[in-house]
């Protein structure tokens, strides 16, 4: 399956500091590479030899909100020479709650932002605290308040398993979240990962990870008191309202293909995954010197692509209607892991209804112990 | 012209691991020209890929070379040995074909344990000695006090020691030289009836077996029909050399020789280490008495992972038995790791080696059990069992003596370290037989210790309690009565054999609950409970149990995490390759090492 990319996804690798847990692909205060990231990404758009017609952008970062409003407006026009979104495209950018103010989202309206993904992680001082963000619970409440009056869709996020948390802490995040109305809500749980300074100080014993039992209940309480409030929980970690899934994401879980620039930013063209580099000095200084900016590169034959269609729709809740995977992806589920999904039956993690199949809360909850025999 | 017994020497290079024996070889050959400079590797009879990456030596090498001395032409033929305790038979063996032994000992280190039990084997096999002080270029040498250690330990006159540098070249004239004039020549007679030993065979893809020998009497000639004494069969000789060190041709071999045979026997088997060489019919010699079989001292359980690649397991070891005599395998089941191999080596480096070997020249997965020695039980019934594998341990009713094999161990040391070394022995039921200085600072101690207290980790724990100075060296005493039981362990209330251990009926509690503990790190969690316990007979001893996996979902899913990701599972699959499912609890092949965990942190 192939086809050109409808989607795009743009890195915005700048924060004003880097939290504890995040290791993700960004520089903090080196506002400095800004120009030199924007003229960077200005070369690498013109990969593509005509303009791109697309139903989703993507923001992500990062921080993308921390380029301000004027530098998001000459970013956006920018794009425009090559980016042509459709009528009612779904356009995000991901905000820091510090950065929301009027004048920043009169910008992004301009731009033609349609949603806001809120690094907002908890609505909770002492949480919030512990996780090292720079924002108050107010923040948030305001910036949802301004980006709602804005007639922008809104997506809030939540941390669990925050160090110290407990459920009632989660559970008192989440009715301040339903309070504030918004159209989705992404749920993560912390992860430890290396490298960072979490992970540093819970070797030396100074930050402890909560037990997995809380964690299970921590989302357990998310998955029950969103889906009362009224969101589907169609993936993992998101939840919306009817009507309001993120669009962009749903290109990735369907294997579209997709069009991707910034450092870290990877694309997919139906069969290979490319991944720019990591190092957002390392991908401004290749790109602006004409060479090749990828970093790792992951080509997939067509039972790959297959067995990977089937963990990314496992992970949806819907799971996958067993025809259709098999139209799209010429494998039929059996064929690929018949003895596992037996098994999964079998202990109540999976079940197989009428041409679908899909984990159940207890599979999902535990799914990454299931892909080493699918993939 | 034929070299007369007169002008022929062997020789051994024999020492503690590590004193220089293939460096001292190289420079040998450098000198009498028998490799040019240009061509000469460091250590280069060390010509096995894991003897290089190792940087020791495993197998024994013989090469020929010519050697002038006042005017008369020699051909000294050299064996050089490993030095690691595992591989002592090479060197017995090796002595056998020679009269005299090139002892070295390490201007620093000093006389050591392997040097002590070397010594001590040329002695018995009534070798001339030429001792060697070797790196005597280091500048914190302490020849002096080493020249001590060799007088009191061996009873070396320190005036016949050789300095020398096989580094630096220094001395290698000297000990050339007394090569030629201390050490006797062969006594054969090259017109007597062929008489020769096979002291070594290995396998050439195109020539077949390769028989080495040492001529004691006659000649051997290409085109000859000769016999194997013991095996009873006769062949023709298609090709004879010598080695320079590579193989060369030659038209043939007499009396104090030492060279090889190509034979076309495609079967290595055939070749029996030991044996004697002779001419078919009434005229041929008698056997000689030959060596003692190689003694397997840990056996353990190989099982491929999947159960289907059971046969190509089986040529895999056929094929690496045929170069590695003293390895020995059959064929054995467990219920929980279906069917495999029980395979017996000469010491855990031995191990370490085949399995390192097994991996790379096949492509299988293996799960390994952990090593285990050799017990004898006598039953009720005066039957005596060999027991290699814990499995086999009869009902305890049945058992009228459980026997264990015990070694006597030499520990070489600085003094100060007497002490720790003691508790190390009586710690682990050592019987301790006697103190003997070599200098005034340095003590060989001795100790009758089990087998199986020695081999797993006594020589690890040696090096920390000595900071590296201590040496060690065993042999087998024999097997003596213990009050031994087997200890069951059950993962999710099933016994998995091939986690039974036998051990003293003191240690099994703590042994018990260590196993259990450890087991618990190894395996990981399951979506459902799993128990461990530990067991002796019907009474559990030991338990832990390994709670449900709660939660364990990746999160963010966009974009490039996928690619990351799949990497992780990847990773994980390649794990679970290895590992065995009982029941539904899929156990790594780790865990099957965590029973030679002794719960003790002894010193
Ligand atoms: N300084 C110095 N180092 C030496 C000398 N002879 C050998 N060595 C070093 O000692 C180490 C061991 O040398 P080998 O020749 O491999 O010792 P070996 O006795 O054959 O060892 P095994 O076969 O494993 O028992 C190497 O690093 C050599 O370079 C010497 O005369 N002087
Ligand atoms: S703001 Fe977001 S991207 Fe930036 S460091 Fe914090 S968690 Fe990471
Ligand atoms: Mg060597």
């Amino acid at each position: 399956m192939s086809g050109l990319p409808r989607s795009v996804y743009l890195h915005v690798p700048f924060c004003r500091h880097r939290c504890g847990y995040c290791d993700f692909t960004l520089v903090a205060g080196r506002d400095d590479l800004i120009d030199q990231y924007l003229e960077a990404l200005e070369r690498e758009l013109r990969r593509l030899t005509q303009p791109l017609e697309i139903d989703t952008l993507y923001l992500g970062g990062g921080t993308p909100s921390h380029l301000g409003g004027e530098r998001l407006e000459r970013l956006f026009a920018m794009l425009r020479q090559t980016l042509h979104p459709v009528e009612h495209a779904e356009i995000t950018l991901e905000a820091n709650p510090l950065d929301v103010n009027e004048p920043f989202v009169a910008a992004a309206r301009r731009c033609g932002v349609t949603r806001v993904s809120l690094g907002s992680q908890s609505l909770d001082v002492a949480t919030l605290r512990v996780l090292d963000r720079d924002h108050m619970p107010d923040d948030v409440r305001r910036a949802s308040g301004m980006l709602a009056e804005a007639g922008m869709s809104r997506s809030l996020d939540l941390m669990t398993a925050a160090p110290g948390q407990t459920v009632t802490d989660v559970e008192r995040d989440l009715e301040a979240i339903v309070s504030l109305e918004p159209e989705h809500v992404s749920v993560y749980c912390l992860t430890w990962e290396q490298g960072t300074a979490f992970e540093t100080q819970r070797r030396k014993g100074l930050l402890e990870p909560v037990t997995d039992l809380a964690e299970r209940a921590m989302f357990e309480a998310a998955i029950d008191r969103l889906g009362d409030a009224g969101f589907e929980h169609y993936e993992v970690s998101n939840f919306a309202r009817p009507g309001h899934r993120c669009r962009h994401n749903e290109a990735y879980w369907d294997l579209r293909p997709w069009e991707a620039f910034g450092p870290g930013a990877a694309r997919f063209d139906g069969r290979t995954r490319v991944t720019n580099h990591r190092s957002t000095t390392t991908w401004i200084k290749r790109v602006l010197g004409g060479h090749d900016p990828t970093g790792d590169r992951d080509a997939m034959s067509a039972e790959e692509a297959a067995r990977e269609r089937l963990v990314v729709g496992l992970r949806r809740r819907a799971g996958i209607t067993v025809a259709d995977f098999e139209t799209v992806s010429g494998f039929t589920p059996r064929q690929l892991a018949a003895k596992s999904i037996d098994r999964w039956i079998a202990d109540g993690l999976a079940v197989e209804e009428e041409g679908r199949l899909w984990l159940t809360r207890d599979g999902l909850l535990v799914s990454d112990s299931l892909w080493a025999d699918v993939l | 012209m034929p070299f007369d017994c007169k002008h022929i020497r062997n020789f051994s290079i024999v020492a503690h691991i590590d004193h220089g024996k293939s460096t001292l070889a190289d420079r040998l050959l450098e000198h009498t020209g028998t490799v040019e400079k240009r061509q000469l590797k460091e250590q280069m009879l060390d010509d096995m890929e894991l003897e290089r990456q190792r940087g020791i030596t495993i197998k024994a090498r013989a090469v020929r070379m010519e050697y002038r001395h006042k005017g008369e032409l020699y051909e000294l033929n050299l064996i050089d040995t490993p030095g690691h305790v595992d591989f002592q038979y090479e060197v017995s063996r090796s002595l056998a074909c020679c009269e005299g032994a090139v002892l070295l000992v390490d201007a620093f280190q000093g006389v050591e344990a392997q040097t002590v039990a070397n010594a001590y084997s040329a002695i018995a096999q009534d070798l001339t000695i030429v001792p060697v002080i070797n790196k005597v270029d280091l500048t914190y040498a302490r020849v002096d006090e080493v020249l001590e250690e060799m007088e009191q330990s061996l009873a070396i006159d320190p005036e016949e020691v050789i300095r020398a540098s096989a580094k630096s070249g220094i001395g290698i004239e000297e000990v050339l030289e007394a090569i030629v004039e201390r050490v006797p020549p062969p006594v054969g007679d090259p017109d007597k009836v062929l008489r020769a030993m096979v002291f070594d065979s290995l396998y050439d893809a195109y020539r077949g077996a390769i028989t080495y020998i040492r001529i004691l009497d006659g000649t051997v000639r290409k085109g000859q029909k000769i016999r194997f004494a013991r095996q009873g069969t006769t062949h023709e000789v298609t090709e004879l050399g010598q080695f320079v060190p590579q193989r060369r041709a030659c038209e043939e071999l007499r009396a104090g020789q030492v060279g090889y045979l190509v034979c076309n026997i495609k079967d290595v088997k055939q070749v029996h280490i030991g044996d004697t060489v002779t001419v078919p019919g009434d005229e041929a010699a008698e056997a000689l008495p030959g060596y003692k079989p190689p003694q397997r001292m840990v056996y353990c359980g190989l099982y491929p992972s999947e159960g289907e690649n059971f046969e190509e397991l089986r040529d895999s070891l056929e094929k690496l038995a045929i170069n590695d005599p003293s390895f020995e395998y059959s064929p054995e089941s467990s219920d929980a790791l279906g069917f495999g191999f029980r395979c017996g080596f000469l010491g855990l480096l031995h191990m370490e080696i085949i399995q390192q070997r097994l991996e790379k020249e096949s492509d299988l997965d293996l799960v390994q059990t952990a090593p285990n020695v050799t017990y004898q039980v006598l039953t009720s019934s005066g039957e005596t069992l060999e027991i290699t594998n814990p499995q086999d341990v009869p009902d305890s009713g049945q058992i009228e003596e459980f026997r264990q094999p015990i070694v006597r161990t030499n520990f070489i040391t600085p003094a100060e370290y007497i002490g720790p070394i003691m508790q190390l022995c009586t710690d682990r039921r050592g019987v301790y037989l006697k103190t003997e200085y070599l200098s005034p600072t340095r003590a060989m101690l001795c100790f009758d210790l089990p087998l199986a207290e020695v081999i797993y980790d006594l020589h690890d724990k040696l090096k920390s309690v000595t900071k590296g100075y201590g040496t060690m060296d065993y042999e087998l005493q024999g097997y003596f009565p213990a009050d031994l039981v087997r200890l069951d362990i059950l993962v999710g209330g099933k016994k998995v054999d091939a986690l039974s251990i036998i051990c003293d009926r003191r240690d099994a509690d703590r042994r018990g609950r260590a196993i259990v503990k450890k087991l618990r790190g190894e395996i990981d969690r399951h979506m459902f409970e799993v128990a461990l316990q530990a067991a002796i007979g019907t009474r559990i001893i030991a338990r832990e149990t390994i709670s449900a996996l709660r939660k364990n979902v990746t999160a963010k899913c966009y974009g490039g995490d996928i690619s990351r990701k799949k990497k992780l599972w990847a990773k994980q699959k390649e794990g679970k390759k290895r590992m065995k499912s009982i029941g539904s609890v899929d156990i790594p092949q780790k865990a099957f090492m965590a029973v030679l965990d002794t719960g003790q942190e002894r010193t």
